[in-house]
């Protein structure tokens, strides 16, 4: 019997709820309409199993919406459990062509964009509870808000989750139950005693269905924009504050919807320059990685493209390390003098200094007039100026009114670019709350960036407040405290160790002897910042919590989907 | 602490700890925020941490964290329970399951408190 026919008999028996419904699927599906399949490729790779119907349609596939993501997490299934014989080439292709025809619409992704941006913000899916509960007490929700789906389309996956983890009947978390009811049965009248996962589909099957009129309208419109040119770049990374620099895009013949990329950033006043190459999937989300000569990690760009092209914006990430990260926006440079932020992101009243403006396409010559930062603030030289940056000397009114400004160029203008304020009235450290994972040994460490940013309180005066006027980044001292989650850990002594820059890094990974029990270098500790404002006398201080956990033994993104990278 | 009275020698040490140990532990009792596995947390996060901290990288309270966000309630370490998420299928999420992702894992790795060098990491 040859191995890929015992596996399919393996896969068959070990999923008999999925390979029963299909065909129920299947007849469902005939007044839900499915997505025709028209790629030769796809059809020959995986109609096999994926039986070809009328009207072009293939099981499963037809009945299924994704994000790229998604789809290779399938791609990458079908070949590791089912193994399916794919050349890296032909999986790139199946990948483009599935995420393209059966992808998602921008208004479908941005609720849950964070998903691939691999961004570690908090976040709480509100809208059913039970979905939530039996989804998150395994992976991110991120992953069910970039699907749609048939109902007999959900009601499989479900099924196919119970044939790979049996467990997800009853693994009970947080007070929660696993896909079957594990409680007795409330005898109230009228009380929903149905299943958990049933709960949960009939939720899906009506929050994230098939077809949707975000899909039906972005596939008639879905063009690619022109990519190709040069795009300035302003991001915002933790612990280092605003960075800017530029970006070229040229087309790359060889591929759909490929480019080869340039970037050139200035971080931290260190230039750094990075080639790349990127695809743009479902004509709006592209996935770029981009190395620089001496890189550790390869970096990843995770973006989505504003529709007109004009503009695109995600986040830039390092391959190791997906909690290391930049924030981008970037700008399409066309005729027009651009302005995309300023080197700082507020301005103390009664001071002088020197701001850098950075943009595009700035005038060869210009007077202070032509450079405004609103009321209060008065340009007096421009000390420095290229077509991508200028540095104003600015005189700030010790009475000028605290609030966001605008900074505006020869008519180019960049709305609430930096605040003004009087005093710093606190600060805060972000994240509030972190998490790092111990490794170096046989896993690599999670870090964790901190960074301490000013506040003052705003027309109230009160803090914490909505009025409140963040200021930016400011300079701290770092340290760490013990959180006392169990007592007399000394979590401090062995869970890792802060440095100046508010980067925590955690201790090794595996069982540490010294510790009572072999307890892994895992804790919880407070972080704590402390700045004193020139001129103050008391420092300011302020803290978060940080997790230092254990490893994820799976990587379920492994290579990431991109333009042609390694499968 | 100001309604608690401690009854065993364990409870009198966290007291002993809080109330008279050093000028950070009164700090820290002034500011009430010995936590443990009670519901609700210290005073920077009123209610309970939310979990998962964050949204595409943190996955469940249990794996990383325990119910209140801490690392008390874990099993520690790690290496003791691994190979019983791995062959129970427990946290197929964060361990590589022996029925379908990886029969062969624990191949190296006779007791993974011993051999945890061994361990590989799992690209699904």
């Amino acid at each position: 019997m040859s191995h890929w026919l015992l596996s399919s008999m393996l896969a068959a028996a070990l999923v008999p709820v999925g390979a029963g419904a299909a065909t129920a699927g299947q007849a469902a599906a005939a007044a839900d309409t499915g997505i025709p399949v028209e790629s030769d490729l796809v059809r020959q790779k995986c109609g096999s199993c994926h039986t070809p119907g009328p009207d072009r349609m293939m099981t499963r596939i037809s009945y299924r919406r994704a994000s790229p993501e998604n789809w290779e997490l399938t791609i990458k299934r079908m070949v590791g459990i089912h193994n399916v014989a794919l050349a890296p080439a032909d999986a790139r292709a199946i990948l483009k062509y599935l995420s393209d025809h059966h992808g998602l619409a921008p208004d479908e992704v941005k609720p849950a964009r964070w998903e691939a941006e691999r961004r570690q913000d908090d976040f709480t899916y509100t809208a059913d509870a039970t979905t939530t509960q039996i989804c998150t007490v395994c992976h991110s929700l991120g992953r069910v808000l970039t699907e749609r789906r048939t109902k007999p389309e959900w009601d499989l996956l479900i099924a196919m989750h119970r044939g790979y983890y049996p467990g997800v009947d009853n693994q009970p978390m947080y007070q929660g139950q696993g896909f079957r009811r594990t409680r007795k049965a409330d005898p109230a009248p009228g009380a929903d005693n149905r299943d958990p996962a049933v709960k949960a589909v009939a939720h899906l099957s009506t929050a994230f269905p098939l077809v949707t009129p975000e899909w039906r309208a972005w596939s008639a419109a879905m063009q690619l924009p022109a990519m190709a040119g040069t795009w300035i770049v302003a991001g915002y990374e933790r612990g280092t504050g605003p960075v800017f620099g530029e970006f070229t895009v040229t087309a790359d013949a060889g591929a759909p919807d490929a480019f080869t990329t340039r970037t050139d950033l200035t971080i931290a006043g260190k230039k750094v320059t990075r080639a790349g190459r990127a695809t743009v999937y479902t004509g709006f989300q592209w996935r770029g990685r981009a190395a620089a000569d001496g890189d550790k990690g390869t970096w990843r760009e995770v973006m989505m493209i504003e529709r007109g092209g004009r503009e695109m914006s995600g986040r830039w990430f390092t391959g190791a390390h997906d909690e290391i990260g930049i924030d981008v926006t970037l700008t399409k440079v066309g005729a027009d003098p651009i302005v995309v932020g300023t080197s700082v992101l507020s301005l103390k009243a009664g001071t002088t200094q020197t701001v850098s403006i950075y943009g595009a396409n700035l005038p060869a010559s210009l007077t202070p007039a032509v450079v405004t930062f609103g009321s209060g603030i008065q340009v007096t030289r421009v000390a420095a100026l290229s077509p991508g940056r200028l540095d104003a000397d600015v005189t700030v009114a010790a009475d000028a009114r605290v609030g966001p400004r605008d900074v505006m160029v020869a008519g180019a203008a960049r709305p609430q670019a930096l605040v003004v304020y009087a005093k710093v009235d606190g600060i805060r450290v972000l994240p509030q709350s972190g998490m790092a994972r111990v490794g170096g040994v046989v896993f690599p460490k999670q870090l964790a960036q901190f960074e301490a940013v000013g506040f003052t309180n705003g027309p109230d005066g009160k803090p914490g407040t909505a009025d409140d006027l963040m200021l930016g980044p400011v300079d701290a001292t770092w340290s760490v405290e013990e959180y006392t989650a169990t007592f007399g850990d000394d979590d401090l002594q062995f869970a890792g160790a802060i440095d100046a820059s508010g980067m925590f890094t955690p201790a090794v990974d595996g069982p540490n002897p010294e510790r009572s029990g072999n307890r892994n270098n895992v804790g919880d500790l407070w972080v704590v910042a402390q700045h004193t404002p020139p001129g103050a006398t008391a420092p300011l201080k302020a803290r978060s919590y940080l997790l230092i956990s254990v490893p994820v033994y799976m990587r379920w993104y492994g290579p990431m989907v991109d333009a042609g990278g390694e499968k | 602490m100001k309604h608690l009275k401690s009854i065993n020698q364990k409870a009198a040490r966290v007291e002993r700890h809080v109330m008279h140990n050093t000028p950070a532990a009164v700090a820290t009792a002034a500011e009430h925020d010995v936590v443990a596995l009670q519901r609700g947390g210290p005073p920077q996060q009123p209610s309970a941490p939310h979990i998962p901290l964050g949204c595409s990288l943190v996955f469940s309270p249990g794996w990383e964290a325990d119910r209140t966000g801490g690392t008390a309630g874990l099993c520690q370490p790690v290496e003791r329970d691994l190979f019983d998420c791995h062959i129970g299928c427990y946290w197929p999420a964060q361990v590589p399951d022996q029925l379908n992702h990886a029969p062969d894992w624990t191949n190296k790795c006779a007791a993974a408190q011993k051999d945890w060098r061994k361990i590989d990491l799992v690209f699904p």
